[in-house]
């Protein structure tokens, strides 16, 4: 499943950086690749992670996110 | 669909260039403060009095106009994720803590630098974020083409609705000059269409009832009604928009290591700082270490690292997606240099895919009525181009009944009509079933040496006659292969026709060697074999993306085409919107470019921060040149990237 996450507060590459690396310490993620220009986390996952857990994960590294669809 | 990042960007670019401007015009006069007493010879304040006043005007600089990348930045020492806010926060604070320091001990006091510092880096920032907004503003325009509102037929009155409230069957009216609202298929009136904005298709496109149309494209001159087939996200404008975002999350392999070294950088970057800091303190002195480390902090730019690969890959496909080239995994743009070896589909992809009955050759014996009404009637069955020809030209009101239908793959059809067995099929089927073929033999060599494809109608092991079937190629085909030929590519093209008619196609657009006769489920494998050829040869692939999708999949890489909707996105590593061969060159020449502007990008990056570090850390750069130098590393990649709307595609 292909979740895509909006995120506001990224500034700089690294900080697509640390989202990435966030999001790829929640188990059940598959891989994830953050985008500073369009803002989006895109995220393959298997079914079992919430959308709660993967906006905790982006919170951890310091940003928000907006929306996920 | 939602799209809200560029209002996020809206406020980022509009929140800089307020900061930018109370900066500078806190700035200018600490800038004035500090040097021009000196440059006049003029002591209007004592040391004391002259920090105490920096200080203060200092501080809204650093805390309040810095205050989010202050936020942000020791945020990172919390969580652990460090980012550059991270350098540019510890920097410009102990920087204006020297300030604050001098005044009770006698070392040097950086508080003036300090907000030049911050003053540099919003500058900086604030550039940065205008370019990269440059940098996306063709995917920008794609999210904005869609149209507003429909005028939609319900209960027989004319009414305005909001584009999110057309339901699929929806009667839709299309004045000339106005957008279509949604794909749909044309039910009454004639028009032509741009459709340039998706699939960068340059002339009208003339369209009539039972046509399908794109959402978004422009209905130039006559009123059409249609009805909705597809809205929201399943429409192909909607797809395209996805495509292309995904893309820009999606890795090459050359961003790799950048990627890696983006990652450690930061917290890399502080050690090293703390490291400049000690070093200067042991071997020279405390200010040297104040104004060394401060430099190191500023002056390290992960951001030209990390943006250099994606920056680049968001101003191709922008470029991309504004001629109808989709780029679907950023993958593709580093394996394209590789490619030496293009292979074609043939039937949809070379030639128009829209076979035309050219000629028949009846036994004696055989009514063209009754001749046309066995073969139309087995073919009506079957989705093959070729059928479709055959059915077209039969042109028949009512067609017979059919029992024990069967498609024999890659060779042809057969089935029962009263109480009679039949199959059309190619010289393959007939050699299977031992069927002589003896007295057409000279006709179908004839017909195939002219690029025909010919059918043989036979009824048990009677043949009844002969159909050729004619495929003409597409208008750009011979120069698209000419120019690939000139680039050095070997090029080759495939297909399920045999050897004669594929020879013969080949020899007219120039195609150098030809593998016919082959099963749609085989192409993968030819492929396959190609590859594996002279201890690997990279391969592409062109065809569509219904039938050939394993076969794109297998290639290296892999380019889907396609016409209007009925295009399969999902497949292929590039896929073309607009079905023609140009679209190859110009996807290969869009690749090479934005990959050499990758390697320069991350050339420059890494040449950057080896060079400016060391110097750094050496105390050669003073803390504001480093600053400068830091903000114009990261626009000066975006800039690069920017530059390849230059490149003729």
């Amino acid at each position: 499943m292909i979740k895509k996450i909006l995120i506001d507060g990224m500034s700089c590459a690294s900080c697509a950086s640390n989202i990435e690396r966030s999001l790829k310490k929640i188990p059940g993620v598959i891989s994830a690749g953050v985008s500073l220009m369009t803002r989006k986390a895109i995220v393959e996952i298997n079914e079992k992670v919430s959308d709660e857990e993967l906006k905790k994960a982006v919170a951890r590294a310091g940003y928000k996110a907006v929306s996920i669809e | 669909m939602e799209h809200h990042y560029e209002n996020l960007e809206e406020r980022e670019i509009s929140l800089w260039k307020k900061k930018v401007f109370w900066s500078w015009a806190v700035t200018i006069p600490i800038i004035l403060l500090m040097y021009l007493p000196s440059i006049l010879g003029i002591m209007p304040f004592d040391d004391k009095t002259e920090s105490v006043i920096i200080l203060f005007i200092g501080f809204p600089v650093i805390f309040i106009f810095g205050f989010s990348t202050l936020k942000s930045g020791f945020k990172g020492f919390i969580s652990l994720y460090f980012n550059m806010d991270s350098l540019i926060a510890m920097g410009t604070v102990i920087a204006y803590l020297t300030g604050i320091a001098s005044l009770f001990f006698a070392i040097q006091n950086y508080s003036g630098i300090s907000a030049m510092i911050m003053t540099i880096f919003v500058t900086g920032k604030y550039v940065e974020s205008k370019a990269r907004g440059k940098a996306g503003q063709e995917i920008r325009k794609l999210l904005e083409l869609g149209a507003k509102k429909a005028r939609v037929l319900r209960n027989n009155k004319e009414m305005q609705i909001p584009i999110s409230e057309i339901v699929i069957g929806d009667i839709i009216v299309v004045k000339p000059g106005e957008k279509i609202p949604t794909d749909g298929i044309i039910i009454k009136g004639e028009s032509a269409v741009d459709e340039s904005m998706v699939t960068g298709e340059s002339l009208p496109i003339d369209k009539t009832k039972g046509d399908s149309v794109i959402g978004a494209t422009i209905n130039q001159d006559g009123i059409i009604y249609i009805i909705a087939a597809k809205i929201g996200k399943d429409t192909f404008l909607a797809r395209i928009i996805e495509l292309v975002e995904t893309t820009q999350s999606s890795k090459i392999p050359i961003q790799r290591l950048a990627d890696k070294i983006t990652a450690i950088f930061v917290p890399t970057v502080l050690v090293l700082s703390a490291l400049t800091f000690v070093g200067w303190f042991i071997f020279g002195n405390i200010n040297g270490a104040f104004g060394a480390s401060i430099a190191v902090l500023v002056i390290s730019c992960p951001c030209a690292l990390g943006l250099a690969t994606p920056i680049a890959l968001t101003v191709s496909s922008g470029i991309g997606a504004k001629k109808g080239i989709l780029i679907r995994k950023g993958e593709a743009i580093q394996t394209m240099k590789n490619v030496k070896v293009i292979v074609f589909d043939k039937t949809g992809t070379i030639t128009k895919g829209k076979p035309e009955v050219t000629n028949i050759e009846r036994s004696s014996g055989i009514g063209e009525r009754e001749f046309l009404e066995i073969s139309a009637s087995l073919e009506k069955l079957s989705e093959h181009p070729l059928s479709k020809a055959i059915v077209n030209y039969s042109n028949l009101k009512s067609y017979r009944s059919v029992k024990n239908f069967r498609v024999l793959r890659g060779r042809g059809i057969e089935g029962i009509i009263s109480g009679k067995k039949y199959f059309i099929g190619n010289k393959r089927l007939l050699d299977e079933r031992k069927t002589d073929i003896k007295n057409f033999e000279k006709k179908i060599d004839e017909f195939e040496s002219d690029g025909k494809t010919t059918m043989i109608l036979v009824q048990e092991k009677k043949i009844w006659g002969l159909i050729a079937v004619a495929d003409s190629i597409k208008e750009d085909s011979i120069s698209a292969l000419k120019s690939l030929h000139s680039k050095g590519y070997y090029t080759v093209m495939i297909t399920g026709d045999n050897e004669k008619t594929a020879q013969a196609i080949a020899k007219e657009v120039g195609i150098k060697k030809v593998i016919a006769n082959v099963l749609p489920e085989d192409k993968a494998e030819k492929i396959k074999e190609l590859q594996s050829k002279r201890g690997g040869t990279f391969v592409a692939f062109i065809g569509d993306g219904i039938n050939d999708a394993p076969a794109l999949k297998q290639a290296n890489v892999g380019i889907a085409l396609g016409t209007g909707t009925d295009i399969a996105i999902e497949a292929g590593d590039i896929v073309l919107t607009k079905g023609s061969l140009t679209g190859v060159v110009q996807s290969i020449n869009l690749s090479k470019a934005t990959f050499s502007k990758i390697k320069q990008n991350l050339f420059w990056a890494f040449a950057y921060n080896v060079l400016a570090i060391p110097l750094a850390v050496a105390g050669v750069l003073h803390p504001v040149f480093a600053e400068i130098a830091m903000a114009l590393s990261s626009i000066t990649v975006v800039t690069n990237a920017n530059l390849l709307r230059n490149k003729k595609i």
